[in-house]
């Protein structure tokens, strides 16, 4: 992470700030300058919904160096309500709830940090629902 | 517009090179293909290469391989596309004699892994992957394609061991060959033993990292071998943003074009280095390019269709997984070894008869898809 | 105190992380065997922290309260993720409030409280409208102290606002009272605390706890008796029921905020997270009497009436003590790792 790229794309790590299309209502996430779909240019800031589904997961156990103290890193590909999918860390993981069609919501936690006295990098993690996992 | 033909090729055993640098390991591939080209002298130099910023702090590679040479002046340049820099240069280098502006093209491909741990190595791997919204949440390039790997498997019901019959064949094919990282057999029961890296990827059906350089000298003056067709196409950049996951667009679009192009149809292939990276790359790559039925792949593959000494064969040399993948350097691999198929030099990896072949080299997961179809011109 | 303004508590939240140690898995390591006075306490995973725990109690309350607009966040807590930079700035900008003050409030186990206090001051006097209190601690004891068996992790916010009849609690009264007595601190430099044993009981916590209580009873004419339910820090299971009974409070007044024993002390959110177990219970008319202790050392007493909002505000939410039956036991040796007690 680059501090300043951080504070660039803080609503998005953050909040889920992605995109919208106005001319077709085509939902994006990471937010995108030319809508895919209708190729149209006219895209407005859109929050995405904090709710989802998970497809699957993998659990790594080799990660990129500043992830190395988070070893395992439970990894999921997630379908948001709207539809549109994103790569999230896992929180909280217990396994066997990682099951396919699991409802999960997006919390915010710490991503990484530049060391002990650098910057606290926040951003999205998405984590079984309570609900679901009691049950 | 002129013919493209390869020359000569020079080939770095791939494994750690403790000893030699980037420029040491360029300086040998290039050396080994001018040597065996006597009189011809490049008058371009394309460098393909992913990462020597990151892991040697060394960029403007076409300047310094054409310095180490002794041949500054010339006309160099380094193109990246991730783990498709290889065949991305190769290309640029067809594009360059196609032209008519250049007559003879040293492509080098050169990675040098060994220098950097196990953790900066992944970290320079998943630059790869969007820097703002892919590395940030933790993704690994091996766990996206662990991802991939599952959806994958779900989708058509595939089976680990059926998974792991691509790592097979490539250790089987590596033994005999002289420039592979990995000489040594292995059986579905060694994968599926082997560690889990990201699940469901281990330890062997994942590509080794590894120091390498290769060289293909392409020239509109003749050579044993014809370059037919050179494409490059993109998929998708951010893999999970895919409509269809499965949907290798990149391979799909520069092969089909490619061999389109060559006049040629699939099944006058004799044989092909795809870009074996894991299991299911393999996979994807092969029904993408239309040899396997969607989901099939690993099928035919168990059934030996893949082997060498089988319908198709593929990873002649070992491929990613027992050759190894110096990720930058894999695409000029491919080519040259293509090369040797089809101008009979392959030794004990000879495959029979072999007249045309295909290479295919991605970036990232498809994001970059190079094909090249090759002929041999004895 | 008193307002120009009524205040009013328009929603709460609060939060325990998943996961918990056992005080005899501590006391495995440190003396062979035993526990400590609490059965285990609650333990922020590895990428929890203040900030995220605030998060998660801030969207929440704001969820009940209908999302009005904010214009203070002050986060009270003895471990902020930076000793430079203000918490508050980096929950506005989470939250989407950038018209807002945000400030970080430290009073050892009161910073919550003494943020309530902070947002009721402004609010009652009109600055603002409607402002976000905030307890939250990771809260760290040294390895093989006693402290590692009770100091714990977790969150409590209030969304507070005029009482105007859309509030879920009126915050009736409050007082404070504070003295210099060194009972436990941690200087500037330093990961751990200090303290000084069995003086933070009698000097400092009852003793603050105590004359905070007494103040507010004389002051607002009123007895224990007048009250359904009443809250005291718990630094230990023991301690709020023991100032209780001497104020003249009953166990089961007590019992309905009493968390210590599964939780440990989650330091500036304890009072508060108190509080919202005591909310999850209460009905519309019950009075709650709640006295707040950090060291150093002071207290903070509010008297609480509970208004008929709460009912339909509260729907759809789940009662904290229900959610605090899902966790996961972890071990010293992860417990070590997540907390930074591994020296590198």
């Amino acid at each position: 992470m680059i501090p300043i790229s951080y504070w660039r794309n803080r609503r998005s790590y953050t909040a889920l700030m992605g995109s919208r299309c106005r001319a077709c209502g085509a939902e994006y996430f990471p937010p995108v300058r030319v809508c895919r779909k209708c190729k149209s240019r006219d895209i407005e800031p859109r929050e995405m919904p904090r709710k989802g589904t998970l497809i699957t997961y993998t659990k790594l156990t080799e990660p990129a160096e500043e992830f190395g103290k988070q070893t395992p890193v439970y990894l999921g590909l997630i379908e948001l309500s709207n539809g549109v999918k994103l790569v999230s860390t896992l929180a909280d993981v217990s396994e066997s709830e990682l099951n396919e069609g699991a409802p999960v919501s997006m919390v915010i936690r710490r991503w990484t940090e530049e060391g002990p006295t650098g910057i606290i990098y926040y951003g999205y993690k998405f984590k079984v629902d309570a609900a679901y996992s009691m049950s | 517009m002129n013919r493209v033909f390869i020359r000569s090729v020079g080939l770095v055993p791939v494994g750690e090179h403790w000893e030699k640098g980037l420029a040491d390991l360029m300086y040998e591939a290039a050396s080994n293909a001018l040597l065996a080209a006597p009189g011809i002298k490049p008058d371009k130099i394309i460098v393909g290469n992913m990462f020597s910023g990151y892991a040697e702090h060394q960029e403007q590679l076409g300047s310094l391989l054409a310095s180490t040479l002794g041949m500054a002046g010339v006309s160099a340049i380094k193109v990246e596309a991730a783990c498709g820099s290889g065949g991305v240069a190769v290309h640029e280098g067809y594009l360059s004699i196609k032209s008519g502006e250049y007559e003879n093209v040293l492509v080098v491909g050169v990675e040098k892994m060994k220098d950097m741990g196990t953790g900066k190595a992944t970290k320079a791997l998943s630059m790869a992957e969007s820097a703002e919204y892919t590395q940030v949440a933790g993704a690994s390039f091996i766990s996206l394609n662990a991802l991939l790997s599952k959806v994958y498997m779900a989708h058509y019901g595939r089976k680990d061991e059926e998974m792991a019959s691509f790592p097979v064949i490539a250790h089987r094919n590596g033994v005999t060959a002289a420039h592979a990282q990995f000489r040594k057999e292995i059986t579905v029961k060694d994968v599926l033993s082997s560690a889990i890296i990201a699940d469901p990827i281990r330890l062997l059906s994942s590509p080794p990292a590894g120091d390498g350089a290769a060289a293909v000298l392409l020239s509109s003056k003749g050579g044993e071998v014809e370059v037919l067709a050179s494409e490059v196409a993109t998929n998708q950049f951010i893999f999970q943003e895919r409509e269809n996951l499965l949907d290798f667009m990149a391979s799909r679009i520069a092969s089909s074009r490619a061999v389109a192009k060559a006049g040629i149809g699939v099944s006058m292939i004799d044989f092909m280095e795809v870009h074996d990276a894991f299991p299911v790359v393999a996979a994807l790559a092969l029904e993408s390019i239309g040899i396997s039925k969607p989901g099939m792949a690993p099928i035919d593959a168990m059934n030996g269709r893949f082997n060498c000494d089988g319908e198709l064969p593929i990873g002649t040399f070992g491929g990613l997984k027992a050759r190894g993948h110096p990720v930058g350097a894999t695409g000029a691999y491919q080519v040259a070894e293509a090369y040797l198929q089809l101008s009979g030099g392959a030794g004990k990896n000879q495959i029979g008869g072999a007249k045309i072949g295909l290479t295919h080299n991605v970036g990232g997961i498809d994001s970059t898809c190079a094909v090249h179809v090759l002929r041999s011109a004895i | 105190m008193k307002s120009i303004n009524p205040i009013g508590i328009h929603g709460y939240a609060a939060y325990v992380p998943s996961f918990r140690i056992r005080t005899s898995e501590i006391a495995r390591v440190w003396k062979g065997g035993g526990a400590g006075p609490n059965e285990s306490k609650a333990v922020a995973c590895f990428d929890e922290d203040v900030v995220t725990m605030s998060v998660e109690v801030a969207r929440e309350a704001l969820g009940m309260a209908g999302g009005p607009p904010i214009g203070a966040i002050y986060v009270g807590t003895e471990s902020k993720p930076y000793a430079v930079k203000s918490t508050g700035s980096i929950l506005s900008d989470m939250l989407g409030f950038n018209r807002s003050l945000g400030a970080d409030l430290e009073f050892a186990c009161k910073a919550g409280t003494e943020a309530m206090q902070v947002v009721s001051g402004l609010v009652g006097s009109g600055m603002i409208d409607y402002g976000l209190a905030i307890g939250a601690d990771t809260a760290q004891g040294a390895p093989g102290d006693e402290l590692e068996h009770t100091a714990a992790s977790g969150a409590a916010a209030l969304v507070i606002g005029r009482a105007d009849g859309n509030d879920i609690a009126e915050i009736k009264y409050s007082t404070s009272y504070i003295s210099d007595t060194p009972d436990f601190w941690r200087r500037q430099t330093q990961h751990f605390p200090s303290h000084l044993g069995r003086f933070t009981g009698e000097p400092a916590y009852f003793d603050h706890t105590i004359q905070s209580s007494k103040r507010a009873l004389s002051d607002t004419g009123t007895t224990p008796k007048d009250y359904r339910f009443a809250i005291f820090h718990q630094p230990n299971p023991r301690f709020p029921f023991d100032v209780g009974k001497r104020l003249g409070f009953s166990q089961e007044q007590i019992m309905p905020g009493a968390v210590n024993n599964l939780i440990g002390n989650t330091y500036a959110a304890g009072a508060m997270m108190a509080l919202s177990c005591t909310l999850d219970e209460a009905n519309p008319g019950d009075r709650i009497f709640m006295t707040s202790f950090g060291s150093g050392a002071g207290s903070d007493t509010f008297v609480i009436e509970v208004k008929d909002r709460i009912l339909k505000r509260r729907l759809g939410s789940v009662r904290l003590k229900e959610r605090m039956k899902k966790f996961m036991l972890i071990d010293y040796g992860i417990y070590a790792k997540w907390r930074g007690k591994i020296r590198e």
